[in-house]
């Protein structure tokens, strides 16, 4: 027995003694990336990091950050208690002061409670639900979009433009509400159920279900028999073709579908449903704005943006792909070059400092972070307020920004959705 | 009337739904049946198979259903593989051997799958642009029907042939009593050989009747395989009939509750219903009794 | 047990205190399912369940109540073992399969049910724990000093362990798992016996729960509930060797490690890279070495021993 353990702990000893690394150099600046690039949500991370990685390659060839280089150490996080090892071994281990991610929502709470613990820098460039900026942190940044802005975009979309085409004042909509009950799904729920309240619409289905479902038939008859005008679903790429497939299948249409992120942002959406996907809005982060919005330089870098992206994964990016390469491009160009060291407080000051147009970011955004002095909730810190954030529509000739008017390229067309044997 | 319609429709698509269910979990009961065994992997084999129909139609032009040429046989193959590397060697140490090895097998052959295609969501085009055909006043897809009715077809023949042929006959003796089977000159081993290739089999030809109804990605045998296990138990361990009628009951219970109680809880009810069956009628609906009492051949 | 406190006392890197801490835990975590799974022969699939009901309970209470966590662990871990008590006499005429899909239903019964009471557990945004470090509330700025709670947690599994394997009880447990019908014919009774380890195991996994809680601080049913969750609860017993005390300790020792190693080093190349070689790795030693780690190892060591003379 004894020699058994001994045995055991030289084992022990030999594999956990692999794991220590030797310190690095400090020519570059190292920054850890944590995104999901295995399991459930690894599309978002695999692109994600593609932005980010054209961002770290534009900025080098322009010289670096004060002549330094951009390196990347990269660590995947399939779910949010590897998120928490991953991000503490970059910590603790790698020596990282400064990291950036996290692909979705339950990943960017679990990486930056780590970084927050060890008093380190977190950039936040997409996870989106509401508590991420609700915790009293320090050094985290959320640069993308809140939960609830998603659910601002969809129904002020509804009310300032589809009330108009359908010819139907919003007291005498009927809006359903279907949301996937994780994190994102039952954040952006919940935004949209509070907005509708606070402008005083009825939501007349309001309904969460289980991501995993294999079987869309119970939700679409429910929704069938409640007949609604517009529906607003939040749903992510599985369960989206799957209940689109059904509503086809079972003859359910209404006259506007306003998708929000995730799911209905997919781009491989068109390739799995082939033309039912024509017409459908997403409010979403915006991808491609109307270069009119942008400020003169951006235009330019959202040209080269594109381009690359376009070369390294053939297609247009996301949503959440653009709004990475913004929140990175905005890091390197607006925060990074005035700091001396990347220690948390002297980084928080600049970030708190910022304050960037809207336009002044590829996707459309501003940077201007809260601080405990927001109005609507003075325990917020750490959102950005000018994130950008709108509705575009799957068309024919691409996926084109239809709203708000300012950001966008486009027209919304097909309203009301044809019925399913006219398309 | 309006209601009687929703139901009918709730119980039609929970029906047909249901038995592509049943198809998918028939090749494991025959497993369990024959081998006793767990195959924790039995989703994933699915997601290959899936994959394999979805290069076929994508590569040729085909559609699923002629995919199944030559996906049904690659798993045949493939199930006498995997049964001789991994699946023999296990067989006559403690059950949860294999219960583990088919474990890595299931994380291995997913992120095989990562790594080859990615993690992008892979469709076919659909049938008849996707519309319904409607029978009265209910509506149903096309591929669901086909589901239905290769399912009954695949039902009525692994029977005719568990019935009526040697073969068939030796499986059944070797379910019953696999010590009396061998005694009797039945080479045991060999019908474990052919019964896990067959089972792998159905579910090739559950993947391909399944393609243009699902996605394909790496993880999706996680959606489907619990289901594959409840719908075995439910109808008894190595009863072809029970799996028929396992997956239809759970394809319905899961539409209805769905609609009348709420979609967010999904699966509870049929893991509850799994639960209840498992207290009142451990053998589940069509297996022998006391088949789940006594337990495994250790 | 010496090389661990040496261990932990020689004060390595914080990356490498990570691991060893929760090596603790989950060698801890593998003597509580061992009780059940290795020696009373029932292998559960769900003892995420446990671990699920343990870390919320005292994290609810902490965040409703203001319960301290150390006797809200206790509140979790009882709770845990009334339900443990529950499923074993539901599943009491199960055998084999029967009984492993049963757990792993329970399970998911559990965790759908955590993931839609959201106005207790908060649901899918998770629940969180403030990090504000305090004694009393079980908060440590120092993780040495969590290595040392978890070391404290694998050394009273241990003893636990060990208690019933020298007992009487142990001994009716390892007669159930190998022959039932003989043992309940020499009068033992083979319900009452499940249930006992049922519960005893729920009960210790459960503050192992309470503990990862107070270590991560956040809590959400999908990862804390997660079938993978129960599989690894599962799986290093059976690789480090069932039905023996040190095999669940050299399991997490190994394992542990393993998989940071093996994240680390390829999780930032090919995605699923290094899952792969989990898998080809598990199912390697799955089939050449059944009796585990500590099977092969004890094998080897006595055979050493003999030739040696």
């Amino acid at each position: 027995m004894m020699r058994l353990s001994a045995f055991a702990s030289v084992i022990a000893t030999v594999l956990i003694g692999h794991l220590q690394a030797p310190a690095q150099a400090q020519e570059t600046i190292r920054i850890g990336v944590l995104e999901p690039m295995t399991g459930p949500a690894n599309k978002n991370g695999i692109e994600n990091y593609t932005a980010m990685e054209i961002a770290r390659d534009m900025i080098n060839e322009r010289g670096g950050i004060n002549g330094k280089k951009v390196e990347y150490l990269l660590a995947d996080v399939p779910n949010p208690t590897a998120a928490i090892s991953e991000t503490e071994r970059l910590i603790t281990k790698d020596g990282v002061k400064i990291t950036m991610g996290s692909g979705i929502s339950p990943l960017a709470i679990a990486v930056s409670q780590t970084t927050e613990r060890h008093g380190v820098f977190h950039w936040e460039t997409a996870g989106a639900a509401d508590i991420i900026t609700k915790r009293g942190f320090k050094y985290t940044f959320q640069v993308g979009p809140a939960g609830y802005r998603y659910a601002q975009a969809a129904i002020d979309f509804t009310m300032d433009d589809l009330t108009k085409r359908l010819n139907k004042p919003i007291e005498n909509l009927r809006i359903a509400l279907l949301w996937e009950n994780r994190a994102f799904g039952k954040s952006v729920g919940d935004g949209i159920r509070d907005y509708a309240k606070e402008k005083n619409i009825k939501l007349i289905y309001d309904e969460g279900y289980d991501q995993f479902a294999t079987d869309m038939t119970p939700i679409v008859q429910k929704l069938k028999d409640v007949k609604p005008d517009v529906l607003i679903a939040i749903s992510f790429p599985n369960d989206a073709i799957l209940f689109q497939r059904k509503a086809k299948e079972l003859d359910f249409y209404v006259s506007a579908l306003i998708g929000v992120s995730a799911g209905y942002s997919n781009p491989d959406l068109r390739g799995s449903i082939g033309d039912m996907v024509d017409g459908i809005f997403v409010s979403d982060f915006a991808a491609k704005v109307n270069p009119k919005a942008l400020m003169p330089e951006t235009v330019k870098i959202a040209e080269e943006f594109f381009k690359r992206y376009d070369a390294k994964l053939h297609r247009p990016p996301a949503g959440h792909a653009s709004s990475s390469f913004s929140a990175t491009w905005a890091l390197f160009t607006e925060v990074l070059p005035k700091a001396k060291s990347l220690d948390a407080p002297e980084l928080r000051e600049i970030a708190l400092k910022l304050d960037l147009p809207n336009g002044a970011l590829v996707n459309g955004s501003g940077i201007k972070f809260t601080n405990n002095d927001w109005a609507p909730d003075p325990k917020d810190a750490g959102q950005n307020l000018r994130a950008s954030i709108g509705v575009w529509q799957w068309q024919k000739s691409g996926n084109n920004q239809v709203f708000p008017k300012n950001l966008a390229t486009h027209e919304p067309i097909m309203v009301p959705l044809p019925e399913w044997s006219k398309r | 009337m309006v209601a009687m319609t929703t139901i009918g429709q709730l119980v039609f698509s929970g029906l047909l739904i249901g038995s592509i269910y049943a198809l998918m979990s028939m090749g494991l009961t025959l497993i369990f049946g024959v081998l006793r065994v767990v195959n924790f992997a039995h989703g994933e084999f699915l997601m290959f198979a899936m994959y394999g129909a979805w290069a076929f139609v994508t590569y040729t032009g085909f559609n699923a259903y002629v995919a199944c040429l030559a996906v049904v046989p690659a798993m045949l193959l493939y199930g006498a593989l995997i049964h001789w590397i991994i699946i023999r060697p296990g067989l006559n140490k403690p059950h949860l051997v294999v219960v583990f090895a088919t474990m890595g097998l299931s994380i291995l052959m997913q992120n095989l799958a990562l790594l080859v295609f990615s993690a992008d969501l892979f469709d076919v085009p659909p049938l008849n642009a996707g519309r319904s055909i409607t029978i009265g006043p209910f509506y149903a897809k096309l591929e669901l029907l086909i589901g239905f009715g290769v399912t009954l077809l695949a039902t009525a023949v692994i029977h005719v042939v568990l019935k009526s042929t040697y073969l068939g006959k030796a499986i059944r003796a070797t379910v019953q009593d696999g010590e009396a089977a061998q005694l009797m000159g039945i080479p045991v081993p060999r019908i474990f050989l052919i019964t896990f290739s067959a089972g792998s089999a159905l579910v090739g030809l559950s993947a391909c009747v399944m393609i243009p109804l699902f996605s394909v990605f790496p993880s999706v045998g996680l959606n489907f395989v619990l289901i594959a296990f409840v719908v075995v138990v439910l109808g008894g361990m190595g009863s072809l009939e029970g799996a028929l009628l396992g997956g239809i009951c759970i394809g319905v219970v899961q539409s209805l509750s769905g609609y009348y109680v709420a979609p967010a809880y999904g699966q509870m009810f049929f893991f509850i219903l799994f639960l209840l069956v498992m207290v009142f009628r451990p053998a589940g609906l069509m297996g022998r009794r006391g088949e789940a009492t006594l337990g495994m051949l250790d | 047990m010496t090389a661990c406190i040496a261990l932990v006392a020689i004060g390595p890197s914080q990356h490498m205190l990570d691991v060893i801490l929760l090596s603790f835990m989950w060698a801890g975590l593998a003597l509580a399912w061992n009780i059940a799974g290795g020696y009373a022969g029932l292998i559960s699939l769900g003892h995420a369940a446990f671990f699920g009901i343990g870390a919320y309970t005292s994290s609810i209470l902490t965040a409703k109540a203001g319960v301290t966590p150390w006797i809200g662990m206790w509140v979790g871990a009882v709770a845990a073992a009334v339900i443990g008590a529950i499923l074993t006499l539901i599943c009491a005429r199960l055998r084999g399969p029967f009984f492993i899909l049963s757990t792993l239903a329970a399970a998911e019964v559990v965790r759908i049910g955590a993931l839609n009471w959201t106005s207790v557990t908060g649901g899918a945004e998770g629940l969180m724990i403030l990090p504000t470090p305090s004694a009393m509330n079980m908060v440590f700025g120092s993780k040495t000093t969590y290595a040392m709670l978890m070391l404290i947690y694998m050394v009273v599994t241990y003893v636990v362990t060990k208690a019933i394997e020298g007992s009487r009880y142990g001994y009716y447990l390892f007669a159930i798992r190998d022959d039932e019908e003989a043992a309940s014919a020499a009068g033992v009774n083979p319900l009452l016996a499940r249930t006992g380890a049922m519960c005893t195991s729920a009960f210790l996994t459960a503050i192992g729960g309470s503990l990862f809680a107070q270590y991560f601080l956040f809590l959400d049913p999908t990862n804390v509930i997660s079938p993978e969750l129960s599989f690894q609860f599962a799986l290093i017993p059976a690789l480090g060797g069932l039905g023996t005390a040190i095999g669940p300790v050299l399991g997490a020792f190994v394992i542990t490690p393993l998989s940071e190693l093996l994240r680390s080093y390829f999780g930032g190349g090919a995605a699923g890279l290094h899952l792969a070689i989990y898998g080809a790795v598990l199912i390697i030693v799955m089939l050449y070495f059944p009796s585990g780690i500590s099977g092969a190892l004890m094998r080897h060591l006595t055979w050493k021993g003999d030739s040696a003379r």
